[in-house]
């Protein structure tokens, strides 16, 4: 009896962008059974065009601006925004707002890796662990309060330093929750890292070497888990990293279980910077008062610093009027989802893409702008 | 033969979910909104409020304003700024540029409204008059 030959065919399955472990980020996979083959990335539902709009905005209205080109991370990006105005026109910002903005930052990053531990729990079935994360996540919220008078945009960074000084009720508040905080990532090593399911779903899965993660332009953590050391803040210091002592993390294995514990290393090392820097405070002026309409001089220049998500690039050019001529941002998460992503998934099962999507830590909001 | 190490992993690892029963004895760690809620610090940057004996009417915080919230009024006689709670992101700068410090953002937080139009902060003889509840 002949067999009639079948056309085999391979089913289409959305991924986002209004699944709940997507973000906004929307995806197409095709799928064999189980096994997902191909993975087509759908960017721009949170496109929102800030490279032109900062082209018609003065600088004061840029930073606010600015916070919005990653909303769990908008330290850094403040930063680099400010620092490529101050590089072109070779402002010397007061030591005291220079420390402030790194503690902020660096405090920033603490928040959004704790937060990437909610998301990362609530992909992989621990909704116990997503309640607890989001929980810590509101003491560094409350600090941010505290010092910028938001909880989610700070609007705080400004040309020429920081736009309020931070108390001593606030250096006290810091420490306090920094303790808090520390105690409780031996809590998420029991309940999270090393529990015997996140092991399981984490481990082998997702794997790059380094070469590949050269290749596929990973930045950050997601780098350095593939054994790469290759840290901003060590190679190419800004601000006053300098003078503060850190070790930069990383891992040989390149699988998500190695990006989670980079990360989880990273919260550390970040608490470990803040004591630094809040021991060491100096006391005098916090910024520059510049007049709003300001105007940079001419010139171009490439920042380049170290996001939460990886390395994150402002190049600028000013035609010396109050506006920049052009602004290019370079998201870490560019690559990550839009690269690294559909490169990973390939031969994995449709239960791993979660898992792989978010280890790699990408923001919706970073990768449209 | 089984080995301690093994034995007591086991061990613990039976138990460990029965630690869960300390938190019958802990306070909850949400707040029951909105019978009860967290209170904005003193910094917090909420809704505006106007000091009409301050304010020159130089409208740098129109200018200022990234969202364009802020456009002149009739008041008395006189051109004061007018804010759109609806079209502000409590950036702050209007306060930061205005050279009376007439301006402020207060720690009001609380700004719930069902129409357009009562999103936008009246004036009155005490500054703004919030139309919304």
């Amino acid at each position: 009896m002949d067999i009639e030959e079948k056309e085999i065919a391979f089913l289409t399955v959305p991924f986002g962008p209004q699944h709940p472990a997507s973000g906004h980020f929307h995806a197409l996979m095709k799928v064999d059974g189980e096994t997902v083959l191909e993975l087509e990335p759908h960017p721009g539902y949170l496109h929102r065009g800030f490279e032109k709009l900062m082209e018609y905005r003065i600088h004061p209205q840029n930073c606010v601006l600015a916070d919005r080109l990653d909303i769990l991370d908008p330290f850094p990006c403040e930063l680099g925004y400010v620092n490529a105005v101050e590089k072109i026109a070779g402002l010397e910002v007061p030591k005291r707002g220079r420390y402030i903005r790194i503690i902020m930052t660096e405090l920033g990053r603490i928040l959004s890796h704790i937060t990437w531990i909610g998301v990362l729990s609530m992909v992989l079935g621990f909704d116990s662990a997503n309640k607890i994360a989001w929980g810590d996540r509101e003491k560094i919220i409350r600090l941010n309060e505290m010092a910028t008078g938001g909880r989610i945009y700070p609007c705080y960074l400004c040309v020429g330093g920081a736009r309020r000084d931070i108390s001593q009720e606030f250096v006290d508040e810091t420490s306090k929750a920094l303790d808090y905080l520390e105690g409780q990532l031996s809590f998420y090593d029991y309940f999270v890292f090393k529990n015997e399911t996140f092991v399981m779903r984490m481990e082998k899965v997702g794997r790059m070497t380094a070469e590949e993660a050269i290749d596929l332009g990973a930045t950050g953590p997601n780098l350095r888990a593939c054994g790469v050391d290759y840290d901003v803040r060590k190679d190419e210091p800004y601000e006053v990293y300098p003078e503060v002592e850190f070790n930069v993390i990383t891992r040989e294995e390149g699988d998500a279980y190695a990006r989670s514990l980079c990360r989880r290393g990273e919260i550390a090392e970040s608490i470990s910077i803040v004591r630094q820097l809040l021991n060491n405070l100096p006391d005098g002026a916090f910024r520059i008062e510049l007049s709003p309409v300001w105007a940079a001089p001419e010139g171009e220049c490439y920042f380049c610093l170290e996001a939460a998500r990886g390395e994150k690039c402002f190049h600028m050019v000013s035609d010396g009027s109050p506006f920049p001529y052009r602004v290019k941002v370079r998201p870490p998460s560019l690559s990550h989802s839009l690269v690294q992503f559909p490169y990973l998934v390939k031969g994995n099962t449709i239960a791993d893409v979660p898992a792989i999507y978010w280890s790699l830590d990408p923001g919706p909001a970073d990768v449209d702008r | 033969m089984i080995k301690m190490g093994y034995l007591s992993d086991k061990f613990s690892r039976t138990f460990a979910p029965f630690g869960i029963l300390k938190n019958l004895f802990k306070k909850p760690m949400t707040l029951q909104f909105p019978y009860e809620s967290l209170p904005p610090l003193a910094d917090y940057r909420g809704r505006h409020a106007l000091d009409l004996e301050k304010c020159a009417g130089c409208f740098i915080c129109s200018m200022i304003c990234p969202n364009k919230a802020i456009w002149p009024a009739e008041f008395n006689g006189r051109r004061y700024p007018q804010v759109d709670l609806g079209k502000c992101c409590w950036c702050q700068l209007c306060e930061e540029y205005c050279p009376n410090e007439a301006i402020k953002l207060t720690p009001h937080s609380m700004m719930v409204t069902m129409d357009k139009e009562s999103a936008i902060l009246g004036l009155g003889e005490e500054g703004f008059v919030p139309r919304h509840k």
